[in-house]
């Protein structure tokens, strides 16, 4: 357990492990001998280790729940359902400032300078960047676009959703937890009946094989 | 070497070379509809058209480059847009078929010259076959190892992902239309026709079916990895849409569920603290190690051995208080800021609310001094009003009561 010291305190302390976030401990937890070993440290914790569905992410949950737990699960619902909205908006205006033909995914590298520059050519993408930043989400208290620009990327930091490898560089990575995101999204979807596009068969193709 | 053969080269080496001469017209034409005829002569016009270098479809339309310079383009620019994937078995294996009735007939006429020639073609059209295999899976790497790259949007990518994928079926089916039982009836006995035809025919095509099975797999799953981030952005931009049509909206509270959806249950943050412990021998050594390792904090000099005035004790008391009415003056300010009303606080009052101990006399006293002892900006900030009274008709002093502070606005 000596050497998944280190990773469980990243655990413990509520963060979401990947591959991009900590290579060689997600490689470490892929392995089911050390998920079990972690998973009975855990048990006097009350907390016990889980991952999203494309087990892409792990994280920790409470082994049992009790009121306590519920509560604070109920609270930390409603963040993310705060959340939601200027985060997705923020994946669609990244990729349309960067023309790309996909949402940014885990391992994709974003750089705000060429953000800032997408963004100041373009009257549309500037005005939608005002609005995300001053989000109270964001909470840009600033009306200068690098300043806008730079919070953006330290809330997001800050949240997990984004790394950034040296601290003097302004570059970053995206991490797994943007997975994560996309899952609660897709669950509320169908949990919710909400009318939005199904998506294709996914999958379909791999049956194939 | 014969006549019709040295003719043959002569031809074959003089049309090889228009397509040099006319480069650059060529490959306006291969980006465009029509070839530019501005300042070809007639007679260089007509020689392309004889060499089936160009062709006109009609009199009234231009003239186009023919299919097969075209693909020859296609093929040597790796243009994969344009490439054509077409490996066409079934002529070839009649092709073949009707080589071998011909060689046969030529070797039990005992013809060797023509039955040279036969043989020559066979193997010609045999590497043809590989040729256009290789060539068709050459194609297909390389659309598959550059994502597609040469279409910029996923729609198009999933399109030519399905495009490439139809092409190796039809490839794959090519292939089955190679049947080796048949292959070796009809070479029987005959040695070269044998290592030709099934040998090395053989080992070639099912190399290429290895590939072609590969790059089949590999494109499923390409195309898989596009529909999924497919999915994702519709799903994103679907539920952006939503929210912003419903603004109130809330989902439905999972933590109180009896059941708790995995993706919900996020534990708690917990910090692992620890601090410095003494406890064990050997570890409060290395603490004190620790200790010593510290930068050593900066302290101003301080001159002991300079006179100074006397202080009794009495004066360092005197000080004390002083000190402590001052910092509850400054604390009354700080109170009168933060109340959320505007309204005129009296120092009096909150003296006695604040259950202080100080003589009401030197309360209002240091209240007082310290509004002067303001710098004036901070000073405008308050209104310092003084509620005071004549001490009699005939005397003009004036005696304060109480005063009230409040935030200028």
């Amino acid at each position: 357990m000596i050497e998944h010291g280190p990773l469980l305190e990243r655990l413990l302390a509520g963060e979401f492990i990947c591959a991009v976030s900590d290579e060689n401990a997600f490689r470490h937890l892929t392995n089911e001998e050390t998920r079990e070993a972690i998973d009975s440290y855990l048990r006097p914790l009350n907390r016990r280790l889980a991952s999203n569905d494309e087990g892409s992410v792990y994280f920790l949950a409470w082994r049992q729940l009790n009121e306590a737990a519920r509560d604070q699960l109920s609270r930390q619902l409603g963040e993310t359902v705060n959340s939601l909205l200027p985060l997705l908006e923020w994946l669609q205006l990244v990729q349309e400032a960067l023309g790309r033909d996909t949402l940014a995914a885990p391992g994709d590298v974003l750089k705000p300078a060429e953000f800032s520059a997408k963004c100041e050519d373009n009257q549309s993408l500037r005005e939608r960047l005002e609005r995300l930043a001053t989000d109270s989400f964001f909470g840009s208290q600033s009306d200068q676009l690098d300043a806008q620009v730079k919070q953006l990327f330290k809330r997001l930091k800050e949240h997990g959703y984004l790394l950034q490898p040296h601290t003097e560089r302004q570059v970053f990575v995206v991490t797994g937890k943007i997975d994560y995101l996309i899952e609660v999204v897709r669950f509320i979807r169908d949990e919710e009946n909400l009318p939005i596009d199904a998506e294709r068969e996914e999958g379909t193709q791999e049956a194939l094989l | 070497m014969n006549e019709l053969e040295s003719r043959l080269l002569k031809t074959g080496a003089e049309r090889l070379a228009l397509l040099g001469k006319h480069a650059e017209r060529l490959m306006q034409g291969y980006t465009r509809d029509d070839v530019p005829l501005e300042g070809l002569s007639d007679g260089a016009l007509r020689k392309l058209l004889a060499a089936r270098v160009l062709w006109r479809p009609d009199e009234q339309s231009g003239v186009k480059l023919a299919p097969k310079v075209r693909d020859l383009i296609a093929e040597m620019l790796a243009d994969e847009t344009r490439r054509h994937v077409n490996a066409d078995v079934a002529e070839t294996l009649e092709l073949v078929r009707s080589l071998v009735d011909s060689y046969r007939e030529a070797r039990s006429r005992g013809e060797h010259w023509r039955q040279e020639q036969q043989l020559l073609r066979l193997r010609q059209e045999v590497d043809d076959l590989n040729g256009r295999f290789a060539d068709a899976i050459d194609s297909l790497w390389q659309r598959l190892n550059s994502d597609f790259g040469f279409v910029s949007q996923l729609n198009d990518k999933i399109r030519e992902n399905d495009r490439a994928q139809k092409q190796i079926v039809r490839l794959l089916d090519g292939l089955a239309l190679i049947d080796f039982d048949e292959l070796i009836e009809l070479v029987g006995s005959d040695g070269s026709l044998r290592k030709l035809l099934i040998s090395q025919l053989q080992h070639r095509l099912s190399h290429h079916y290895t590939s072609l099975r590969e790059v089949q797999r590999r494109l499923i799953e390409l195309m898989a990895r596009f529909r999924k981030q497919q999915a994702r952005s519709r799903l994103i931009s679907g539920m952006v849409a939503f929210m912003r049509e419903h603004p109130g909206f809330v989902p439905g509270n999972y933590a109180k569920r009896s059941e708790v959806p995995n993706l919900f249950n996020h534990a708690a943050p917990l910090s692992a603290a620890a601090s410095p412990a003494l406890d064990r021998v050997l570890e409060s050594r290395v603490l004190a190690e620790l200790l010593h390792e510290l930068p050593i904090p900066r302290h101003a000099a301080q001159t002991v051995e300079s006179a100074v005035p006397t202080l009794t004790p009495e004066d360092n008391l005197a000080a004390a208080r002083q000190q402590a009415l001052k910092l509850d003056v400054e604390r009354f300010y700080l109170a009168v800021l933060d109340q959320p009303q505007t309204e005129p606080v009296s120092a009096l009052a909150y003296l006695k609310e604040s259950h202080l101990e100080w003589p009401g006399e030197i309360w209002l006293f240091q209240v007082i001094a310290e509004y002067q002892g303001l710098p004036r900006r901070e000073q405008q900030a308050f209104h310092l009003h003084q509620q005071e009274t004549k001490a009699s008709t005939f005397n003009d002093l004036r005696l304060i009561h109480d005063v009230a502070l409040a935030v200028a606005v």
